[in-house]
């Protein structure tokens, strides 16, 4: 196996779950182990900002008689309503905090949340 | 009895809420504020819901995120504990237009019994005896008979003062002119109204207290009485039942009252009516209380009662646990001690920081009711209680020299405590003696506060 070959294979591991693999061919063969030391590669450095709830309450993408057309991918401005909590009849706005791009909705509608829990991740611009 | 049970509060309360739900087999739902985290209530409920940043204004005390709390989790009951929203009519009513049950009294017992002049009008009327005076404002020609009909030491009250202003003492007949145009003339300036009105001084008073309990099928307990008349500008420190003052005579007299006047405003609940005590036996009703007190456990410790446990069957409409009539037998003695953040030797200063020690009395005759734990970070936005120490023994002598010991074993290092100052109480002569009133505890510091000082 070719340098090239084996730097893909690599990469390729990398984004799966394996940890351990054996390649043969002919009298060709290679074992590869992925270093998954926990306290090495678990550190996460995230630069996306969580938008947390406002209240307690059910989570609405949009008011009532209001559509939202959010999702991820979307670009966001900073002070934009990304979605309401209903709490009794009231509304609780939840806004971002910044320009950028939504990456990820970790809320469903007409969930209930609780107050400080992450909904979006933004990935500032 | 209810599916699940949601505790508006925090602290000692609600852990002490959780406990009895758990014992009857009702899940339980813990609402805390950001501030409280890693508080013992959070951990000990079967759910736990996050209401708001730690300001108890926007949280604890922010009624359509406690009503929301209660749908999101299921619970189909709030239990609202004491202080914070359990005294509030708004809530009781925000419950019931939510199909949730309020474990506590009807928006119209609150509104009637929490309003001081409305409760007194329902007190006369079941014949409980209140503070002597003069029904209306007194007028320049009949101001010496209304004073004669009520007797010295009277009060002249401003009729639109309140909160402790425009208040004069008259000992003797001799004076009543002069302090009357004084009185009137101070009334005038202070609130454009000189109306003034009479009421009887009552000197060196205690403070006694009967807790009740009705249900919704007219059964009611009367308890036997609390007293608890060791307070530091007016917060109680020290409480105790049965009280050194009354004796059975005078106790079937004030659970007499205390039913009568919860049959009067049909009240579906536990609730405390309180009372001054003279020094002569005659005791004046003061006002409701409208909810679980700090001090219940006293009576628990005497009766066996559970009174959150009675709390519950009141207000799931069964019937109170005990029906055989109007009151109960009181075994032994027991007192409970407040123990405070507040470093004594500065004057009661609020102290915070992080509970470093925390070693609880035990043995023979103790209860620890606490949300506190080694650890344990006080949080800078609530009251400072930290513990409440119950002891019980057969008597009060013995129950005297529990407190004595249980204190001696309480050690916290990390915050202040009023622990030093339940110590001085429990070894005075006065205290020891049983002789105490509203004012015995400014007495008790005051000779030892200016040697004390660093």
């Amino acid at each position: 196996m070719d340098v090239k070959t084996l730097t893909k294979l690599t990469k390729w591991m990398e984004t799966t779950d394996l940890e351990e693999i054996t390649w043969r061919n002919g009298d060709d063969k290679i074992s590869l182990k992925l270093n998954n030391n926990p306290e090495h590669s678990h550190t996460i450095a995230s630069t996306m900002e969580p938008v947390l709830s406002t209240s307690i309450g059910i989570f609405r993408f949009a008011r009532p008689g209001k559509t939202n057309h959010l999702k991820e991918g979307s670009a966001v401005k900073k002070g934009q309503e990304l979605g309401v909590v209903e709490v009794g009849k009231d509304f609780k706005s939840v806004t971002a905090h910044s320009d950028g791009l939504l990456k990820i909705v970790s809320i469903e509608e007409g969930k209930p949340v609780e107050y400080g829990q992450p909904l979006f991740f933004i990935e500032p611009r | 009895m209810f599916k699940k049970v949601l505790i508006a509060n925090r602290g000692e309360i609600a852990v002490r809420v959780i406990r009895t739900l758990r014992e009857l087999g009702v899940p339980s739902v813990a609402v805390y504020s950001e501030a409280d985290r890693s508080s013992l209530h959070v951990r000990l409920a079967d759910e736990a819901v996050c209401i708001g940043p730690a300001m108890a204004r926007e949280s604890y005390l922010v009624i359509p995120a406690i009503i929301s709390a209660a749908r999101v989790t299921g619970a189909d009951a709030i239990h609202p504990g004491y202080g914070f929203l359990s005294e509030n009519a708004e809530f009781s009513a925000a419950c019931r237009d939510n199909g949730i049950a309020f474990i506590g009294p009807s928006p119209e017992s609150i509104q009637q019994l929490g309003h001081k002049a409305e409760a007194r009008k329902v007190a006369m009327k079941a014949g409980v005896p209140v503070t002597p005076g003069t029904k209306d404002c007194v007028t320049r020609k009949d101001f010496k008979k209304a004073a004669e009909k009520i007797g010295f030491p009277l009060m002249i009250k401003a009729a639109a003062g309140g909160g402790g202003k425009g208040i004069r003492i008259v000992r003797e007949a001799a004076q009543l002119e002069k302090e009357m145009t004084m009185a009137s003339s101070e009334a005038k300036a202070a609130f454009n109204n000189g109306d003034v009105y009479f009421e009887k001084y009552i000197e060196l008073p205690r403070h006694i207290e009967v807790q009740f309990a009705r249900d919704t099928h007219g059964n009611c307990i009367a308890f036997p009485e609390r007293d608890c008349s060791i307070q530091r500008r007016h917060q109680k420190l020290v409480e105790e039942t049965p009280s050194p003052a009354v004796n059975r005579k005078l106790r079937s007299q004030l659970e007499k009252a205390a039913v009568d006047l919860a049959e009067a405003a049909k009240y579906v609940g536990v609730g405390t009516v309180e009372f001054l005590l003279t020094q002569t036996g005659e005791f004046y009703f003061m006002e409701v209380n409208t909810r679980l007190q700090v001090e219940h456990p006293v009576t628990e410790m005497v009766t066996g009662f559970d009174l959150v446990r009675e709390q519950l069957l009141a207000a799931s409409g069964e019937k109170l646990s005990y029906t055989g009539g109007h009151t109960v037998p009181v075994n032994g003695h027991s007192i409970e001690h407040r123990i405070n953040a507040e470093d004594f030797s500065r004057n009661f200063a609020p102290s915070v920081g992080r509970v470093e020690e925390w070693l609880l009395p035990g043995g023979p005759g103790i209860r620890v009711d606490t949300h506190v734990y080694a650890g344990y970070n006080l949080p800078i936005y609530y009251d400072s209680m930290l513990a409440k120490l119950i002891v019980w023994a057969p008597t009060r002598e013995m129950a005297v020299e529990r407190s004595r010991r249980a204190l001696a074993e309480f050690k916290v290092k990390g915050v202040k405590t009023t622990i030093d100052a339940h110590q001085l109480i429990v070894e005075s002569e006065g205290f020891k003696a049983g002789k105490t009133d509203t004012g015995y505890m400014e007495r008790l510091l005051t000779p030892a506060e200016p040697a004390k000082a660093p």
